[in-house]
């Protein structure tokens, strides 16, 4: 069963890696944007959101990704969603939030998403 | 006092002008928040007016407080009292204070832009044409405040479009998706997060109540206090039953951006539709259940009529001065009766009755082992209360506790009509002697495989004579119910043999075994029906 929600981030190759476990609502939303502006005030710009422990996110945990695609657009920033269940898979699809951001199968294909696509 | 400037050094000016009123509506309007908007705002008025100290705030509505949207100086906060809200655009120049100017702007939404701007760069008053400047860039604010609320609703309408489609899509999905799983628990989880995800709801419960008990409950998340979390006033709550137990599924705490909503008749429609998923699901699985339990039944029964088919003997030999007639009727496809007649090598005849405790596969090979033992010891010409023994030990030791037979054994001599006889547990026979008095006979002991306690079978010995007869038979006889719950009796199934003692064997048969249809009429035959009938005619 799905469990309270808690969050862990960390850098790598200059991509924040966040990984989220339990429902993301209004509360794991928020934090969710909290821990990103967090790095986004100091200049990291590629982020990996890692969604394996998460299986079940709302309409106002899906406002708080929105917000952090709207804030990585603005930047010239990038995100990518990684080990998204099924649901969660074709839940963002509908929601539209694949127009503004990528998925990945794992993390490290995440990372060489964002790093690969970086200018030279 | 504003100081006036000729006509046309205003329109030159005005002119140069156009151009950066025009930037300005691009800028302001592509602004993707409020504060872009005030921020782009500041940096226009800058640029236009000679002035650095700009100072530009927001309230929601008359009543609230101002909020600090851009601001260049922390000390312009103290003068937001200046701030006077109005309908109309008035712009208030102040010679004497620190801030030169004050104007509230009133929005679309009956919000408000307050702005404090300070002295201007060259020291000079502002003029008249800084006031239509002022006036001009205000009004692409309100323009560009405008098209962001246009942007921010027309954003929230595809949000909440999506979201229906998600609602619509994912009631579809989770349908589909339950009714594949197998595991009771996976599929009430899975209806609960939906249910929960759906609707916003920030917690949910589902507990399954059996005689007024909860037997389980799930949580979402599952760290919840759930007698807690059930005191919430702001809940919506739905119920299944369904064979005695009930499904009652509380979503909990609607959330929003701002905080706490209120569940609407959409979030009552969707928790209600998921509750009516998980009822056919779980309808579903039971049924298949039961269809499979019985297409297994339906197998084993077909197996345990083939045995059953090969033990009791299709036709009965021919005894020389006797006729005889037998006949079994399953209740099921099988039942566990087992009659037998046969010529032993001495020239006697061996005549079984046998009852098992039971129905189906069980009960046929328990049958099937007897015949197998009778066979195998009646050659051997062992007497009957030795064989009894040994049989009994055998069908003790060969099935479960709750599996015994009933046997009436009987061994004729043809030639002079005797019998010996041993009844282990089962119904007396019935011997009707030529007067038309009846005897039961009860001679025996305890059923066959029902203890192993070297208990002692007591084997008893008569004779038939000419014109007598014997009816050997099973419980289902004298046990067949009626529509109203009564019994063909022991009492009628006598009275019959006596009243009947004229029919041959195969007459007697038919007539008896339609005395009882007749009797039960349309209620269906609740156990076997088997009878053997013995008639010495010479």
């Amino acid at each position: 069963m799905v469990s309270e929600f808690k969050l862990n981030s960390e850098v790598k190759n200059d991509c924040v890696v966040i990984s989220t476990s339990g429902y993301v609502n209004n509360l794991g939303g928020q934090k969710i944007v909290d821990e990103f502006n967090s790095h986004h005030q100091n200049g990291l710009n590629n982020y990996v959101l890692n969604l394996a422990e998460s299986k079940v996110v709302n309409s106002i945990g899906i406002s708080f990704l929105i917000e952090v695609i709207e804030k990585l657009n603005d930047s010239s920033g990038k995100l990518v969603f990684t080990n998204l269940d099924p649901s969660v898979d074709k839940t963002f699809t509908i929601m539209g939030l694949f127009h503004y951001a990528e998925k990945a199968q794992s993390v490290d294909d995440g990372i060489q998403l964002l790093t690969n696509n970086k200018p030279d | 006092m504003v100081k006036t400037e000729n006509y046309s050094a205003l329109l030159d000016r005005l002119s140069l002008q156009v151009n950066s009123f025009q930037e300005g509506f691009r800028i302001l309007s592509n602004s993707r928040s409020l504060h872009d908007i005030g921020k782009n705002f500041v940096h226009l008025l800058r640029g236009n007016l000679l002035v650095s100290d700009i100072n530009l705030f927001h309230k929601r509505n008359e009543d609230d407080d101002w909020i600090d949207l851009y601001i260049q100086k922390t000390e312009s906060k103290s003068f937001t009292s200046y701030l006077k809200t109005s309908e109309a655009l008035h712009l208030n120049f102040e010679k004497d204070s620190d801030y030169k100017v004050y104007f509230t702007l009133r929005c679309i939404d009956n919000s408000y832009f307050g702005i404090i701007i300070g002295s201007k760069i060259d020291k000079n008053d502002f003029n008249s044409l800084d006031a239509i400047t002022l006036q001009i860039f205000t009004r692409l604010l309100d323009n560009a405040y405008q098209t962001f609320k246009a942007r921010l609703r027309e954003k929230e309408l595809i949000f909440s479009l999506n979201h229906k489609v998600l609602q619509l899509n994912s009631l579809v999905d989770t349908g589909i998706e339950i009714s594949k799983l197998e595991n009771n628990t996976q599929l009430l989880e899975l209806a609960l997060e939906r249910a929960v995800a759906l609707t916003n709801a920030s917690k949910g419960v589902m507990r399954i109540i059996r005689d007024e008990k909860v037997i389980a409950t799930l949580r979402l998340p599952n760290t919840i206090n759930v007698a807690e979390t059930l005191k919430s006033k702001d809940r919506i709550e739905t119920q299944v039953d369904y064979r005695g137990y009930s499904y009652i599924v509380t979503l909990v705490d609607k959330e929003s951006r701002d905080g706490n909503a209120k569940f609407d008749d959409t979030d009552e429609i969707l928790l209600t539709a998921f509750a009516r998923q998980v009822h056919s699901a779980v309808e579903n699985k039971e049924l298949h259940k039961e269809a499979l339990e019985n297409e297994t039944i339906k197998k084993e029964l077909s197996v345990a009529s083939s045995i059953q088919k090969k033990i009791i003997p299709e036709t009965l030999p021919v005894i020389e001065g006797y006729e005889i007639a037998g006949i079994n009727i399953s209740s099921k496809e099988v039942g566990g009766d087992y009659y037998d007649c046969r010529i032993l090598p001495n020239g006697k005849v061996a005549l079984v009755m046998a009852d098992v405790a039971g129905k189906g596969v069980p009960a046929s090979l328990l049958v099937s082992s007897l015949s197998a033992s009778l066979h195998a010891y009646l050659e051997t010409e062992i007497s009957l209360d030795d064989l009894a023994v040994k049989l009994n030990k055998l069908i003790y030791q060969s099935s479960t506790a709750d599996k015994f037979i009933t046997c009436f054994i009987s061994i004729l001599n043809p030639s002079t009509g005797e019998l010996d006889i041993i009844n282990a547990g089962h119904n007396p026979s019935l011997h009707l002697r030529e007067n038309k008095v009846l005897e039961k006979i009860e001679a025996g002991g305890i059923a066959l495989g029902m203890f192993d306690m070297g208990l002692p079978f007591k084997s008893e010995k008569r004779r038939i004579e000419k014109g007598e007869r014997i009816l050997m038979f099973t419980d289902g006889i004298p046990e067949a119910m009626n529509e109203n719950d009564e019994e063909y009796s022991d009492e009628r199934l006598e009275k019959f043999c006596i009243d009947n003692c004229f029919h041959d064997a195969e007459k007697f048969i038919n007539e008896l075994v339609a005395d009882v249809r007749s009797f039960t009429k349309d209620t269906p035959q609740s156990d076997d029906i088997t009878a053997l009938y013995l008639i010495r005619k010479s």
